[in-house]
């Protein structure tokens, strides 16, 4: 890694735990917050897709397919933007359905495996399992209770350990030695 | 490359360069070694898992693909089983630094690095020879793939058609792929295991030919596909010729290394092999089969007469455990460890040189001194004995 990069990566470790620890203590007026972030983060890493395919997949076969996968999470992003103005219980439905969504995927992925006699199968039907039944649990425990932090609480989780990881990452050693 | 060539090939080579049985065996023992030596593997026997030259499936699905992940990966299959032939070979089309930098990591035989390789390997341990054979062999079988996850170079579509010797050239035939781990490859049926499709340029799915198979490892098949990085021209691959020539150049380099030649040059194999045996090579390398052990051992056996053992991964593990910490480095692993070592740090500076960061960074000890991961400092200990 090189300095920039290490520098980089602590600081948007740093970032992160700071944002989680403010989540953590106004969960109410987090959502919409959560909200922007979100968008900001499908907005990007479409934009990042639309830079992949200018730099690099225009000149693979069957590249272009890059540019509609672009084009699409662009819209995606917009569409989550118009979410911030919707309210708690609509961000929370989509954070469910983040949740839900990824768990289904991996359950096809599963599936995928399965047909094609892959026996590593288990492990993707299980996490993908475990996000569904996660999101669906969150949707009854919010029902019963009326209480939807909860969500703001798991995002929190994930922002903790995605920062500690970047975190470590940047003290790691990494280069190699050359004796002529 | 499969174990068979790895292993009883490498010996066949070996004795035909003129090296006694037991130095045969541990050349071969060396070369097919490679495939084993893991970070698990390494950690068994309480050694650097810097050593490591290859990565099992699991540990490739726990790594992560940020910058240090993809360096390790990079360092590992790009030193070991997909040498770059040219690092700054121009890209057919202009484009960016990023693709630049993937595509002149794509493998292929009688490079400059190869040179490198064998050179490392002169006047070092059996177990460098062998480690060097490895590399060597598998630039040709692995030629078109890069050993680094990207999709923009390694990744094939549906064009993929078996070629079969006819009386008019060749018979064309779809070769089907399928994500089996454990079901072996179907060649009456042209069947054959291969990684998922993934969309990610970064996944481990797109490692090296993982997206073709096992076909490069198989020397008696020919195919035809459209490489990601073509530009939409198909590569007839021939590897009943690719791996004649990496025959032949493992017996040519493996004299230089005994000191027949002064120097070795590129491009060049081994021309005084006996025709009977010639015969027997291209009769086995031709053999329709997914494991060719027993006929390569077969050969091996009439060119030395004595009978060569299976190969045993934990053969000199006690030997390594119950050495005490200073005599480690004069076992046979502890000669594989350093020779491992060398060579990854050789081919990284290569690459970090030619102004390429995939692979990592590299510190050249003698301008900088000791920076960096630990585990090289046994190659500083060696050079300074």
């Amino acid at each position: 890694m090189s300095y920039f990069q290490r520098i980089k990566s602590v600081f948007s470790g740093v970032f992160m735990i700071l944002f989680a620890l403010l989540l953590l203590f106004a969960p109410k007026q987090s959502y919409p917050l959560i909200a922007i972030i979100v968008s900001m983060l499908v907005f990007v890493y479409g934009f990042k897709l639309l830079i992949y395919y200018f730099r690099m997949a225009r000149y693979m076969v069957g590249g272009k397919a890059a540019l509609c996968q672009a084009i699409i999470i662009l819209d995606a992003a917009l569409f989550i933007s118009t979410m911030v103005f919707m309210g708690d219980l609509f961000i929370m439905i989509y954070l469910l359905g983040i949740y839900a969504f990824t768990g289904f995927v991996d359950i096809l992925r599963a599936i995928e495996s399965m047909s094609m006699k892959s026996k590593n199968w288990k492990l993707k039907f299980f996490t993908g399992l475990l996000s569904v039944l996660f999101a669906v649990t969150l949707v009854i425990v919010g029902a019963i209770n009326g209480n939807l932090e909860i969500v703001v609480y798991g995002f929190c989780f994930s922002l903790f350990y995605s920062a500690a990881v970047r975190i470590a990452t940047a003290f790691k050693r990494t280069a190699i030695v050359y004796i002529q | 490359m499969n174990s068979d060539f790895h292993y009883y090939a490498t010996y066949c080579a070996a004795q035909l360069a003129g090296y006694t049985h037991e130095e045969s065996l541990d050349i071969a023992y060396s070369d097919r070694f490679v495939d084993l030596c893991s970070k698990t593997m390494l950690s068994k026997l309480k050694a650097p898992s810097a050593a490591a030259t290859t990565q099992l499936p699991l540990e490739m699905m726990d790594i992560r693909t940020d910058v240090v992940g993809l360096q390790l990966i990079t360092r590992i299959w790009s030193s070991f089983h997909f040498l770059p032939y040219d690092l700054h070979a121009e890209p057919p089309k202009r484009c960016s630094k990023r693709y630049k930098n993937k595509y002149r990591l794509i493998c292929g035989p009688n490079g400059e690095l190869l040179k490198e390789t064998v050179k490392l390997a002169k006047g070092n341990s059996l177990q460098a020879v062998g480690l060097a054979m490895h590399v060597l062999a598998d630039t040709w079988a692995h030629r078109y793939f890069a050993g680094t996850p990207s999709l923009v170079i390694n990744n094939t579509n549906r064009y993929f058609y078996e070629l079969f010797p006819s009386e008019n050239g060749y018979t064309e035939k779809k070769i089907t792929f399928r994500h089996s781990a454990t079901s072996p490859d179907d060649l009456d049926k042209s069947i054959y295991t291969a990684s998922l499709i993934s969309n990610s340029e970064n996944s481990i799915m797109n490692l090296g030919h993982g997206r073709a198979g096992h076909l490069p490892d198989y020397s008696f098949i020919r195919y035809k596909y459209l490489p990601a990085w073509g530009n939409y021209e198909e590569i007839i691959k021939d590897n009943p010729s690719d791996y004649t020539h990496a025959f032949y150049q493992m017996v040519y380099a493996m004299k230089f290394l005994r000191g027949m030649y002064d120097s070795f040059e590129t491009e060049t194999y081994d021309t005084e092999v006996d025709e009977n045996i010639r015969e027997e090579v291209n009769r086995i390398i031709n053999i329709r089969k997914l494991n060719l052990s027993d006929e390569w051992k077969a050969l091996g056996e009439k060119l030395s007469g004595c009978e060569i053992e299976a190969f045993d991964v934990d053969k000199y593990r006690s030997e390594y455990l119950d050495a005490d910490k200073n005599s480690k480095d004069n076992t046979f692993l502890g000669k594989f460890i350093l020779s491992a070592l060398a060579q990854k740090s050789m081919v990284t500076n290569k690459i970090y040189n030619s102004g390429n960061k995939l692979a990592g960074y590299s510190i050249d000890y003698e301008d900088k001194g000791f920076k960096g991961i630990r585990a090289f400092k046994s190659l500083v200990k060696e050079d300074e004995a």
